[in-house]
């Protein structure tokens, strides 16, 4: 694992327990998450259609997508709910001094 | 036991139906007759990103033949014309007999149509199945200026769907604002002055008093006398459910078939779940019928429960959208038994809701906005509805302060 594939965040208040932020890095668009357990972060837009799940919903583990309610694990990617059913790609995080780090492959 | 399981229409609520069945049933044989010569496909692109060519037939069904053969789920492609409750058994046009132990009836809508004279009946087009979808999109590949007879749910979608692809668009609507009663007007307003930005022509509280077709083209005179020039007509004017086959049976039928929260209808061991069944939901203590995919598919998956004998009550608040140009609406639970309305939101950019209370308690919300900015708030309400929570009308019209604090435990 190469050091450089590690990219800053933000800092770890910057999200609220139960929510998620919209990360733009190049032209990709994640979403990094914080649940009771720690930092996740997957892909930022819907496997269904090209929407933003920014605008989803966050409750336990699962993100759900505002446009039409399709379901994602976060944790996992896996599509849990119609119409969703292609997995949402997942990023490995880790939190160094405060500060919230995604890996991009 | 073994059961012979007939699934009568192979659309949404009739697939998760057939898969849930077979989740808690591996004997059983399950088969789901359908007229249409296709697996069970999604709708709602039919008028959105299928038309727009965004998504091709391929992206459109819920599973592939390989899911229903792992399954042992059959499918036969067949239209069943005469049913006798009786003795257990559908006949089919070429007089193939089949016999149910259990049959669930998913036979859907059907659209209704124009009543025009006769010699016109093939020139206006409706939107109910992929066929229909092909044959619109390959003629307006042709056509400049379509009008759009129907200003609900499925005619501004395509009109937002032609709009899009460069062509003048007029919608009539004979009513006295878009999308019917059910959506509150401003917001229906919202949605007409965002087809106006677009470009299209909306033309409300007319009705059409004749339609003329010269030279391959047609004149459409409005009941003020107003006359509209036009080389395509598409009517969405509503539909019916899909019935006519058992009208002449003892199965009870208002408004679709009449089902109980376990969508067992008036005959045992017959079912009916989606679009055609006007079922009882025991949190508004009332029947209902709904035309949603959220609807068909959680119907059927409850349908398929109790068919298979895991008694399960219907209980889902209903959920609906509709994608227009840049935006996308949603309803949740119903709009029509409210003693207060409260706004959230008032520019369409952030969405737009209007939640409808009864007794302190929502009971329905529907918002307008770019998509993505109204759908978290919606899912919130429909949780908020399913909870009867007693709710902050602070907190439900502030903009400013997130829904999520009031179902976060
Ligand atoms: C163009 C369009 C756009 C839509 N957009 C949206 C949307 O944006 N959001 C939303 O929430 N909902 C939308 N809907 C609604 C949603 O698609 C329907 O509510 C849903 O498909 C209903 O599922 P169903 O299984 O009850 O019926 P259907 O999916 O209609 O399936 C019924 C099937 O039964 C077959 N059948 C009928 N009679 C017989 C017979 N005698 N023998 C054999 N087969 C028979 C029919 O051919 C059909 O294939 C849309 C619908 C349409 C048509
Ligand atoms: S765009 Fe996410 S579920 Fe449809």
């Amino acid at each position: 694992m190469s050091e450089e594939n590690w990219i800053e965040v933000g800092s770890t208040d910057s999200i609220e327990e139960e929510d998620l932020i919209r990360f733009d890095h190049q032209d990709k668009t994640f979403c990094v998450y914080k649940l009771t357990d720690g930092f996740y972060a997957t892909d930022g837009i819907c496997t269904h259609e090209a929407v933003h799940l920014e605008d989803g919903l966050v409750m336990d583990d699962e993100i759900e997508c505002p446009m039409h309610q399709g379901i994602f694990n976060i944790k996992s990617g896996e599509a849990l709910s119609p119409p969703a059913c292609e997995d949402l790609k997942t990023y490995p995080v880790k939190v160094d001094n405060d500060k919230i780090f995604i890996k991009i492959d | 036991m073994k059961n012979n399981i007939i699934i009568l229409g192979g659309g949404q609520a009739g697939i998760y139906a057939a898969r849930e069945i077979r989740q808690n049933d591996t004997k059983s044989n399950i088969k789901i007759l359908g007229e249409e010569n296709l697996l069970p496909y999604e709708r709602p692109p039919l008028s959105k990103d299928f038309l727009l060519d965004k998504k091709k037939e391929e992206d459109l069904y819920f599973h592939s033949s390989d899911v229903l053969k792992n399954e042992n789920i059959e499918f036969e492609n067949i239209s069943i014309n005469k049913v006798d409750f009786e003795n257990k058994k559908l006949f089919a046009k070429n007089d193939n007999v089949y016999s149910y132990d259990s049959l669930l009836i998913s036979t859907g809508s059907e659209n209704k149509k124009l009543t025009l004279d006769n010699n016109l009946k093939n020139d206006i087009y409706y939107l109910r199945n992929l066929e229909e979808a092909k044959k619109i999109k390959e003629i307006v590949s042709n056509k400049n200026k379509i009008t759009i007879i129907g200003g609900g749910f499925i005619g501004l979608e395509i009109a937002s769907s032609l709009s899009q692809l460069q062509k003048k668009v007029i919608v009539i609507e004979i009513g006295n604002q878009l999308m019917g009663r059910i959506i509150p007007k401003q917001i229906a307003d919202l949605v007409q002055n965002t087809h106006i930005e677009y470009g299209n022509e909306i033309i409300l509280n007319k009705q059409i008093e004749k339609i003329t077709k010269k030279n391959g083209d047609y004149e459409i005179l409005l009941n003020d006398n107003s006359l509209i020039e036009t080389d395509f007509i598409i009517a969405g004017i509503g539909s019916t459910p899909t019935v006519k086959l058992f009208e002449n049976t003892n199965l009870k039928l208002d408004n679709g078939i009449v089902t109980n929260q376990f969508c067992e209808t008036s005959i045992k061991d017959v079912y009916a779940a989606g679009d055609v069944s006007n079922f009882y939901h025991p949190f508004y203590e009332r029947n209902m019928r709904l035309e949603s995919y959220q609807h068909a598919q959680n119907h059927g998956i409850c349908a398929g429960k109790n068919i298979a004998g895991v008694k399960t009550e219907y209980t889902s608040i209903p959920w609906m959208w509709s994608d227009q140009f840049n935006l996308n609406l949603q309803l949740t639970g119903i709009c029509d038994e409210y003693d207060e309305i409260i706004e959230r939101g008032n520019d369409i950019n952030n969405g737009v809701i209007y939640f409808f209370l009864k007794n302190n308690k929502i009971r329905g919300a529907c918002g307008v906005g770019i998509i993505g900015k109204v759908g978290r708030d919606i899912r919130i309400t429909s949780k908020l509805t399913e909870k009867d929570t007693i709710v902050d009308k602070q907190i439900l019209s502030d903009q400013n302060i997130k829904l999520n604090k009031l179902i976060q435990k």
